[in-house]
């Protein structure tokens, strides 16, 4: 019996780790942001901030401006639309801004944002605002990583000047590595992810990972 | 058998006894082979999962995205609706298979419960065609009629959503309560399996056992205090003696005596179906509202409509195959271990109890937010 009741456990084990591991974390995103940011330096060569400007995508756009009235319909000014970019910014509170930074390996926090707008151009809605660190920092390494950890939205940055550095010490070099969206990432990533049994950070695996080295 | 049993009788229950004991390999590895839920085998998983995960996500992505641009063609060009149906239904059959407790609660519960693979393909098309009723019927009463904003639509979705979860966690709540006792009574019945069993695999001599085997099997069923009345088919006599104990008053486990096959599919049955339903069914896709509220926005709410009930045939499609998996796997197991007598319902029950602690498990993991993935982001 001890044998029997082992193999019962082991099987309802294997078949709610099948049901509640892959099945779980095979989420697929439904927003897509194209990002652009810019780490934002005291002239003492301290990191003070991040700036970011999300472009939301073509649905999601038109899905957040329901129900907005607006003068001119089709035209959305930045006032009429700060009633909603004060909605994102606190919403997205909840889910730390979907961005992470650790000065030299240790995890930096964020404060409340600042100058937040949102600007609508070609049918796209942009969200712009910057994230003050708690406390300016000046590491060696700065890690950047912006993801949704439940992969609800897709993060790509822009081709062209993904990170900006503003007001960086010279000597400071970008690296910035792409979730390359491609599958190969994903199916590499993946077996990590469900090698370890953890699913709760899926998203990660479609991380954009900026490193500033500072000599 | 009722309080005579013959020599003959007992003997056959010894020999099927070991003889479950030995098919139990074989049964535990056709499950393996073939979960409920339709995975592949869990030695070759591992390694796969990430390239199934990122081909599936990569394919809806794909026809996600071309939503937008398509809808968009729609409204100059109309045999552009035609491909809007085809992504839509594309999408619907790439989304159940990769995300969505939706599937994975329903092949739960026809285990569960002895449900036939013709009902499983009727659950799955019913959730599905109420999640695409719930997406419209949201989008047409918050966005077009009340043209709310997104934030109250989202708003609204969440509720939705934690109702969604809560009659999960409660649908499951109430199969594990019944199954429980089930597997329970199975397990009273079994309990001598394991002294023939550690005594020798192969003991056929030990039908000498057999008295003592339905003493033991009493006191225990008065140690476990469960509603072991049900189990008639080795020791239905101790009927007359223990209703006293708490048991399960269900449609079907009030006072009858195990719910034969048929019961199950009467009408009492269609109405715990329509339970399920309701649970995995009342919460929108928010594809769906996405899809709906950009359509409305872009003068084509009926162009969204239609996709919306399309991509809701591609979803029921991909779960009613998944459920006619499990359902197929457990009446094979079931086949395999059926005549032989107790440790066959044993390994049956188990499977049920365990199907129905799965129900529960989603709906309070869903409800917890440990299965962060399946949550809609409002901002």
């Amino acid at each position: 019996m001890n044998t029997l009741m082992r193999r019962l456990l082991n099987l309802l084990l294997l078949v709610g780790a099948l049901a509640l591991g892959p099945g779980a974390a095979q989420a697929h995103p439904h927003v897509w942001i194209t990002a652009a940011s810019e780490l934002i330096y005291a002239p003492d060569g301290s990191i003070t901030g991040v700036r970011h400007a999300w472009t939301f995508d073509d649905m999601f756009s038109t899905y957040a401006l329901q129900g907005l009235e607006t003068k001119t319909k089709g035209v959305y000014s930045r006032e009429e639309l700060a009633p909603l970019a004060q909605t994102n910014v606190e919403s997205l509170k909840e889910f730390g801004f979907f961005t992470f930074a650790k000065a030299d390996g240790k995890k930096e926090k964020f404060q409340e944002p600042v100058d937040y707008f949102l600007e609508y151009k070609d049918a796209a809605l942009t969200l712009h605002f910057t994230l003050p660190l708690k406390t300016p920092v000046k590491p060696k390494e700065l890690a950047l990583e912006v993801f949704d950890p439940t992969y609800f939205i897709d993060f790509s940055f822009v081709d062209k000047n993904p990170i900006r550095l503003v007001g960086a010490p010279a000597a400071c070099q970008t690296k910035f590595q792409r979730p390359n969206d491609g599958t190969a990432n994903a199916q590499k990533l993946g077996e990590q992810n469900f090698m370890s049994g953890d699913n709760s950070n899926y998203g990660a695996m479609f991380a954009n990972k900026i490193t500033v080295d500072c000599p | 058998m009722r309080l005579k049993p013959g020599v003959a009788r007992a003997l056959t229950l010894c020999v099927a006894a070991a003889a479950v004991m030995l098919v139990l390999d074989g049964v535990m590895h056709v499950l393996m082979a073939q979960t409920p839920f339709g995975g592949p085998r869990p030695s070759s998983a591992e390694p796969q999962v990430g390239g199934i995960v990122g081909w599936l996500l990569a394919k809806q992505s794909e026809f996600y995205r071309e939503m937008s641009a398509t809808i968009r063609a729609a409204k100059s060009d109309g045999s552009a609706v035609w491909t809007l149906l085809a992504i839509s239904f594309a999408y619907g059959i790439f989304h159940a298979a990769g995300p969505g407790h939706g599937k994975a609660v329903i092949s739960s519960y026809l285990v569960a419960n002895q449900e036939t693979a013709r009902r499983g393909i009727v659950l799955s098309f019913a959730s599905a065609l109420m999640q695409s009723l719930v997406a419209v019927v949201i989008v047409g009463i918050c966005a077009w009629l009340l043209n709310a904003s997104a934030k109250t639509m989202c708003g609204a979705e969440k509720v939705i959503e934690i109702a969604s979860y809560a009659l999960i966690a409660a649908f499951g709540a109430r199969l594990v309560w019944t199954k429980g006792g089930g597997f329970i009574r199975a397990l009273q019945a079994s309990q001598p399996v394991p002294a023939l069993a550690l005594a020798g695999h192969h003991d056929h001599t030990g039908h000498g056992h057999d008295h003592d085997r339905h003493g033991h099997s009493h006191s225990h069923a008065h140690v476990a205090h469960r509603d072991h009345e049900h189990r008639h088919d080795d020791h239905g006599h101790d009927h007359d003696h223990d209703h006293d104990h708490d048991h399960v008053h269900d449609e079907h486990c009030g006072h009858s005596h195990g719910p034969a096959p048929s019961e199950l599919a009467g009408p009492g049955g269609w109405r715990r179906g329509f339970g399920a339903i309701f649970a995995v069914g009342v919460r929108p896709c928010s594809g769906a509202i996405l899809v709906l509220v950009f359509a409305l926005a872009q003068g084509m709410f009926w162009a969204g409509i239609a996709a919306t009930f399309v991509m809701g045939l591609g979803t029921a499609i991909t779960v009613a195959a998944i459920a006619v998996i499990a359902v197929s796997a457990k009446d094979l197991a079931r086949r395999l271990s059926a005549g032989r007598e107790g440790g066959g319902a044993l390994v049956m029950r188990g499977v049920e109890f365990g199907a129905a602690g799965l129900v529960l498990l989603f709906g309070v993991g869903l409800l917890l937010g440990y299965i962060a993935a399946e949550r809609v982001t409002c901002f």
